[in-house]
């Protein structure tokens, strides 16, 4: 933001940049993390928690930081002021820095010195650094003035892929250098018999079959660790590698990542590893791995930094996310699995059944319908009862809550319910339900107030029985209510069952994958007006076991609500009510939100549990507030936190097909299960909330191929956010509302993820994403942006309707709910609802032995979407805009999204450009005296753009829509109405605007390099002869045209005309380029080099007449801009 | 998803597969040839970074004529064998390979230098946009030793941040320097070509492998980082209207007639660095984490403990000093 004069303005300053983590660094309690160019300094106090004391903006200009190194200092005083080498790339920067309390100033800093070649690693020595370069050498440097003091290469030239210096004197100097031929080369720069004399090697170590990434040295042990692209880490004895001529020894050669090893460090008793596969590996020195690290995402763990003191371990991700680890050493103080010693002479049978009551009772029954009780306190079985005739057949089933209500049901073959209190098993009571088999048990309970057993009989009949106890607590009812009748299919009976609060409804889920909602107390849902706390007094005591019941309910009540089939065939495993959502699982690998709206179930989102984990068993709601999810990954027993990622606990029981049963509660989890006919038993201290901590959430794991603003909250000063990012900034909620514009993304990791970005702090934060896809995500298109209580009202607040849509030809829409929530760190919460999906293939899901043919079809990806928002007075088609596509199989096809975008279907297609179709773009035409025209551009990879009228093409009676072949296919969309060979290669980003003369500007940006500006004129011909009733169609013409051959030296991926004198482009090549335009050729203005690699996407809008523009850069990456106007 | 589905995606790779190339990038230099006659009058080639072969392929079956040609396929990798092409397996950084390929053309120098090569990506841009410009610096320094004066050179470049740079680099040794991206070359790829007709070195200058070739630095004048004045070179799209899209998805019965058939890869990789670990990883062998299960431990009767920090310390560690 310096020396606005020099430029010619507007001139772009970067306002955050969200790149992998590359360099980390613990400085006592302080943690340094580079982030691009900007180096932040977090405070980790004893909790764990990082605050953000400070980020020092672009200290390596346009190189990104790879690592710190501190001066060391004698005294040891780091607490106060520390010196820190900044480097990375080519730049190396020191900067002085005094940390107090929190508050950070930067007392210095030198200039950026730019080496010769790439920078593998720097050693502060006595004052100078020694830096070791790319190809083999080292240079003794004087970072204050910025002078070369040595300069020493080795004999062979080789070109390195990592190096690591040793020695605190240049006399003693060492360099381990990693070749490109898998050796490590040690040598010392100090031996040089003149300055520049090649040095020779001393010893070469040859091992990896793949080139070294990273090196870690252990003086106290002599011990080095070698990380490789062959996935594998060797520890080396070395002894000083100071001492030339020392014997090197492969005492260890640890293969545990399934990917390349990216990092390695060394401490006194572990080594620390991490890799591609985003795995963090804890191992001892002997190659057994201690503790494994889970949770980053994409394309694996960049860097790595521990506190010894804390024994922490601190990740930072390609996914630009940094979390920190605790380390225990040889395993998790407080969890394991035992073996609760069924097994005896005088416990006859086999067991059939387990469960638990709360997480301290383990209830088992056996094969000759016996009921034992195993409390962990008194660490012995008990017999509870004995009925033979819960032989052979039986369920088991605790009652909810934290000590399971004391209560636990059986029922068997013949229809037999037996609810047995298990204090008092003495006093249990037993109801025949059913002449046939009972399929499934399972209770609902609301509060302390209600609590109910549902059996499913034959036929889908499901018993619902109410369950309440005397005063004295000595003995138990249990009455019937109702019964309900499940939809017709083939295993016809409930699996889960859940009160809806506030307790009107009953959620169950069946066998069949369906979710449905039965009336509490149908006598009253027949008759809404009846009051509602009459019934919960009428205990009827003398219900008993009498056989009446079945035949004065004959048939049963039918759901009020279905969704049929949403978890598919092998059916929903549970259904959880929490903050108004209702949650439910199945075993197709995912896990649905829904919410009831006038008493009818939605879907809101499909998520997907952990890769693997296709047994969703259930799901948790946590003390901390985030969500768990249970479940079986191949023979495992998984506790997975979708909010980190993370695998909190892993069981190895067998898989799910065994009885099982997980308690948690805040002290401690407990999950128990049978195996070679035992109980076992797993129990965790700290139940399901792990200490681990995510210091910054990650954003996307792969690249970010679209993004997308929506709009922009403003939040009243009761939100204020607090400033972390400057704290020490003099203007503390001096600038009125916050505002807080939100973007969406969309990413190869398939994910759709809700942005906010606060104008204010510089900061991110993720809301929500949106995992619906299949393959990777690829386009976004916005449209109906308003707030959440209509035009009129003025509470704060975003609503937005979104289409994304990328791989495996798939589309979906949703709508963004965003409204202001003091509660969470962004102080917004964000409400997704899918509506919509469509699949070009989707007939072949459907297909049977689909495994024995091959699909011919193109695997089509959409490239590009445009929103074209028709006048609403169209006939016959109804409100809503069509969704253009851009495709890869070369279509352009147009969607039509109807009933708030809750109907999306195919309406036409074009394979005019016979080629990848790679942006589509639409704009309206607005002239005095004339219909507002609709009007479609397209461009595809041989550099053409075709020009589309699509208010005369959905005009009804209208020639240009051909007909389908067959009814049930899309239209054709005909010929286009113009065609422009913009440039020689694919055309990579396009956009117009109107200009005051009534045309239009078209700007495109091609892979070439290239920039294409033109006006383009929309002219409706004379109604010459009264010919009234035909419609005029207007013709296309170009009226200037200009081409920038040579704007950029990468593909141009996005281009926007800010105003008709102003545009600007950004590419691969990283500049994102002011251009003049109105004056004949678009002249060059500036240009600013940014730091996100391999940008796809870019979108700017303006903010506010004070703030300017902003500009957010997507690609490997998000950075965003900002510049006044 | 299915084997198939590549082929969907990639028509070039399938087209490969039929047409018995070693990888697609087979019809990237037959497009380059399309358009700049590369192979006109070659008699001598040089194929660095050769592995797969693909390449050396299209070398060995369109230099010369009948035979007459002779192409030297460098790789530090090792390569199946390809009838007409001999192979160095060297590095293309020391002398020795250099001297050992004027050797096998019998002292004549070359007449085309090409250079596929790539190395493996990190997915760190910068790391990775450096190593080509590395690898592209070495193939051009060899060339230096084995080009006849007005050879040409063709090498596989990342149209990164810094591509200016290695523009004017190679400006100084020849007299044309174009970039061009074959049409089968991906619209999504960063990678082009940097064809370099007409070898000229700078008066004076003597090749010298012993001594890397740097990249250069951002200059004020000719070359800046962020002004106007950069040098791009122009851009050549190579390969007619009428060759297949490599970016479009096309259905597998192509022109309707021939059924699809799958085919499988003409050539897998010989001896990849992760070979060991795949090995390993199907036999189960790749070190497990101790489960708790593994441990014994006898918790369960344990009075539950808070997860404090401090119950969490090893006492070995305690006592250390902080090693950043």
């Amino acid at each position: 933001m310096d020396a606005f004069g020099d430029y010619v303005w507007p001139r772009a300053t970067s306002e955050l940049i969200l790149l992998p983590v590359t360099g980390l660094e613990c400085v006592g309690d302080r943690l340094l993390a580079g982030e691009g160019p900007d180096l932040l300094v977090y405070n980790l106090d004893l909790g764990g928690h990082l605050r953000m004391v400070k980020r020092v903006q672009n200290l390596l200009g346009h190189f990104l930081i790879h690592g710190f190194r501190v001066r060391p200092e004698p005294k040891g005083d780091l607490d106060s002021e520390a010196m820190i080498a900044v480097f990375g790339s080519k730049g190396l920067k020191v900067v002085k820095v005094s940390w107090g309390q929190s508050h950070l100033r930067e007392l210095w800093r030198s200039g950026l010195w730019n080496m010769s070649d790439w920078i593998w690693d720097v050693r502060w020595i006595e004052g100078n650094v020694a830096v070791a370069l790319g190809h083999n050498s080292v240079v003794l440097y004087d970072p204050v003035i910025g002078c070369m003091l040595q300069d020493v290469p080795c004999t062979d030239r080789c070109t390195l892929s990592s190096a690591c210096l040793v020695g605190d004197t240049w006399k003693e100097l060492t360099i381990v250098a990693g070749a490109v031929s898998n050796e490590l080369l040690i040598w010392y720069p100090a031996t040089a018999l003149t300055d520049n004399k090649p040095v020779a090697p001393d010893r070469r170590v040859s091992g990896h079959v793949g080139v070294i990434f990273s090196m870690s040295y252990l003086e106290s042990k002599g011990l080095l660790a070698t990380a490789s692209e062959d996935r594998s880490v060797r520890l080396w004895k070395v002894g000083d590698l100071r001492v030339p001529g020392g014997r090197v020894q492969n005492i260890g050669h640890c293969f545990g990542h399934s990917a390349r090893v990216w990092q390695v460090k060394l401490l006194e008793n572990y080594l620390i590893s991490a890799g591609e596969d985003c795995v963090c590996l804890v191992w001892s020195h002997e190659g057994e791995i201690l503790q494994a690290f889970r949770g980053h995402r994409g394309r694996g763990i960049r860097a790595i930094a521990t506190h010894e003191r804390q024994a922490w371990v601190v990740t930072g991700g390609d996914d630009s996310g940094i979390r920190l680890w605790h380390l225990a050493g040889r395993g998790y103080p407080g969890l394991g699995v035992s073996s609760l010693s069924f097994k005896s002479p005088s416990r006859p049978g086999a067991l059939k059944a387990v469960t638990l009551a709360g997480s301290w009772r383990v209830l088992a029954v056996t094969d000759v319908g016996s009921l034992y009780l195993y409390d962990l306190e008194v660490k012995s079985w008990e017999q509870l009862l004995e009925d033979n005739r819960f032989r052979s057949y039986c369920l088991l089933e605790a009652a909810p809550g934290p000590e399971g209500f004391g209560l636990c049901a059986l029922a068997n073959g013949e229809g037999l319910v037996k609810v047995v209190p298990i204090n008092t098993p003495t006093a249990a009571v037993e109801q025949k339900l059913f002449q046939g088999k009972v399929h499934s048990l399972s209770w609902a309970l609301r509060g302390y107030e209600e609590l109910l057993l549902l059996a499913s009989g034959p036929g889908g009949v499901i018993a619902c029985l109410e369950i309440s106890a005397a005063p004295t607590g000595k003995a138990i009812f249990v009455k019937e209510r109702c019964r309900y009748l499940l939809p017709p299919s083939k295993q016809r009976w409930h699996t889960c069952s859940a009160f809806l609060p506030p307790g009107d409804f009953l959620v169950c889920g069946d066998r069949r994958g369906s979710v449905m909602l039965f009336p509490v107390r149908p006598c009253l849902f027949k008759k809404p007006g009846a009051g509602s706390k009459a019934i919960t007094a009428a205990e009827a005591p003398g219900a008993g076991s009498g056989s009446g019941g079945s035949e004065s309910v004959p048939t049963g009540i039918g759901p009020v609500s279905t969704l049929h089939s949403l978890h598919g065939k092998q059916g929903v495993t549970s259904v959880t009510c929490h903050g108004g959502y209702l949650y439910s699982t199945g075993r197709d690998s995912s896990y649905f939100q829904l919410f009831v709206h006038g008493g009818h179930l939605q879907p809101v989102l499909r998520q997907k549990a952990c890769r693997g984990m296709n047994w969703v068993a259930g799901l948790r709601m946590v003390p901390d507030g985030s969500m768990v999810i249970l479940g079986f990954h191949a023979n495992e027993f998984v506790v997975w936190s979708p909010r980190s990622h993370e695998k909190l606990h892993i069981v190895n029981c067998g898989g799910g097909h065994r009885s099982w049963a997980f308690s948690d509660t805040e002290a401690a989890m407990a999950f128990t299960y049978l195996k070679d006919g035992e109980v076992m038993l797993y129990r965790a201290l700290g139940g399901c909330i792990r200490p681990n901590v995510i210091l910054r959430e990650g954003l996307h794991g792969r690249e970010i191929t679209c993004v997308k603003r929506v709009g922009t909250v403003t939040l009243g000063p009761e939100f204020e956010v607090p400033n972390l990012e400057h704290p020490d900034s003099l203007e503390p909620g001096s600038e009125g509302p916050g505002l807080i514009d939100i973007v969406i993304t969309g990413s190869e990791d398939t994910t759709v993820c809700v942005l906010a970005l606060p104008t204010t702090t510089g900061s991110a934060h993720a809301l929500t994403s949106v995992c619906n896809h299949i393959s990777s995500v690829r386009a976004l298109a916005v449209w109906a942006v308003g707030t959440p209580g209509g035009p009129q009202d003025t509470r704060p607040g975003l609503t937005a309707q979104v289409v994304s849509a990328g791989g495996r030809a798939e589309i979906h829409c949703f709508s963004v709910m965003v409204t202001p929530d003091a509660s969470t760190p962004s102080r917004l919460a964000c409400h997704v609802m899918h509506l919509s999906s469509h699949r070009l293939d989707e007939y072949w899901d459907r297909q049977r032995n689909k495994h024995k043919m091959i699909k011919v079809d193109p695997e089509t990806r959409y490239m590009s979407l445009a929103i074209c928002e028709l006048d609403n007075d169209r006939p016959g088609l109804g409100p809503g805009p069509l969704v253009a596509a851009a495709c890869s199989d070369g279509a352009v096809r147009l969607f039509l999204l109807q009933d708030s975008g809750r109907i999306l279907h195919l309406l036409a297609e074009s394979f005019h450009h016979k080629r990848c179709v790679l942006k589509v773009h639409s704009f309206t035409h607005e002239a005095p005296n004339q219909r507002r025209r609709l009007i479609l551009c397209s461009a595809a990879t041989d550099g053409s753009l075709a020009f589309w009228d699509l208010t005369t093409a959905m005009d009804k009676g209208s020639t240009t829509l051909e007909l389908p072949a067959h009814p049930g296919l899309p239209y054709q969309m005909g010929t286009p109405s113009m065609t422009v060979q913009a440039h020689s290669c694919g055309v990579n980003s396009l956009h117009t605007l109107p200009t005051p003369e009534g045309h239009h500007l078209v700007a495109s940006g091609s892979e070439d390099g290239s920039l294409h500006v033109f006006t383009l004129a929309v002219k409706m011909p004379e109604p010459e002869e009264a010919d009234g009733e035909a419609e005029l169609v207007p013709q296309l013409c170009v009226l200037e045209e200009y081409s920038v051959p040579c704007a950029h030296a990468a593909h141009v991926t996005g281009v926007k005309i800010l105003s008709p004198k102003l545009m600007v482009s950004a590419s691969i090549d990283q500049r994102l380029t002011f251009w003049r335009l109105g004056q004949g050729e678009p002249t060059f203005m500036n240009s600013t080099v940014y730091h996100v690699p391999d940008v796809a996407d870019m979108d700017c809008w303006p903010v506010s007449p004070e703030f300017g523009h902003r500009c957010a850069l997507a690609g490997q990456g998000l950075e965003v801009y900002n510049w006044y106007d | 998803m299915g084997r198939t589905s590549k082929d969907k995606r990639d028509v070039y790779y399938r087209l490969a597969k039929e047409n018995g190339w070693r990888a697609r990038s087979a019809f990237k230099l037959l497009q380059l040839d399309e358009e700049f006659q590369l192979f006109k009058g070659v008699k001598r080639a040089v194929d660095l970074c050769a592995a797969p072969g693909s390449w050396s392929q299209v070398l060995s079956q369109k230099v010369g004529g009948q035979g007459s040609g002779q192409v030297v396929a460098v790789d530090l990798q090792a390569m199946a064998p390809l009838p007409g092409v001999i192979q160095i397996q060297g590095d293309i950084t020391q002398l020795s390979t250099a001297k050992e390929i004027i050797q096998h053309f019998e002292g004549c120098p070359a007449d085309l230098v090409v250079c596929d090569g790539a190395p493996d990506v990190t997915g760190l841009h910068d790391v990775d946009e450096y190593m080509q410009a590395q690898l592209l610096l070495a193939a051009l320094n060899i060339a230096t030793h084995v080009l006849k004066l007005g050879g040409c050179f063709v090498a596989k470049i990342f149209r990164g941040r810094d591509v200016t740079l290695l523009y004017s680099q190679l400006r100084i040794f020849f007299s044309s320097v174009l970039c061009a991206k074959p049409k089968s070359s991906r619209n999504s790829s960063i990678e082009a070509f940097a064809v370099c007709q007409g070898y000229d070195p700078p008066e004076g200058f003597i090749p010298d492998l012993t001594r890397p070739l740097l990249n250069h630095s951002y200059d004020t004048d000719f070359n800046q980082l962020d002004g106007p004045t950069r040098v791009i070179v122009p851009f050549v799209a190579c390969g007619d209207l009428s060759a297949y899209d490599s970016d479009r998805t096309y259905s597998l019965d192509l022109d309707g007639g021939s059924e699809y058939k799958y085919t499988p890869p003409t050539q897998p990789p010989i001896a990849p660095p992760y070979q060991e670990a795949c090995r390993l990883k199907k036999n189960g062998q790749l070190a497990k984490e101790l489960l708790p299960q593994e441990c014994s431990i006898n918790s369960v009767d344990k009075l539950p403990q808070p997860l404090a920090i401090h119950t969490l310390l090893d006492p070995k560690v305690e006592d250390n000093e902080i090693h950043c």
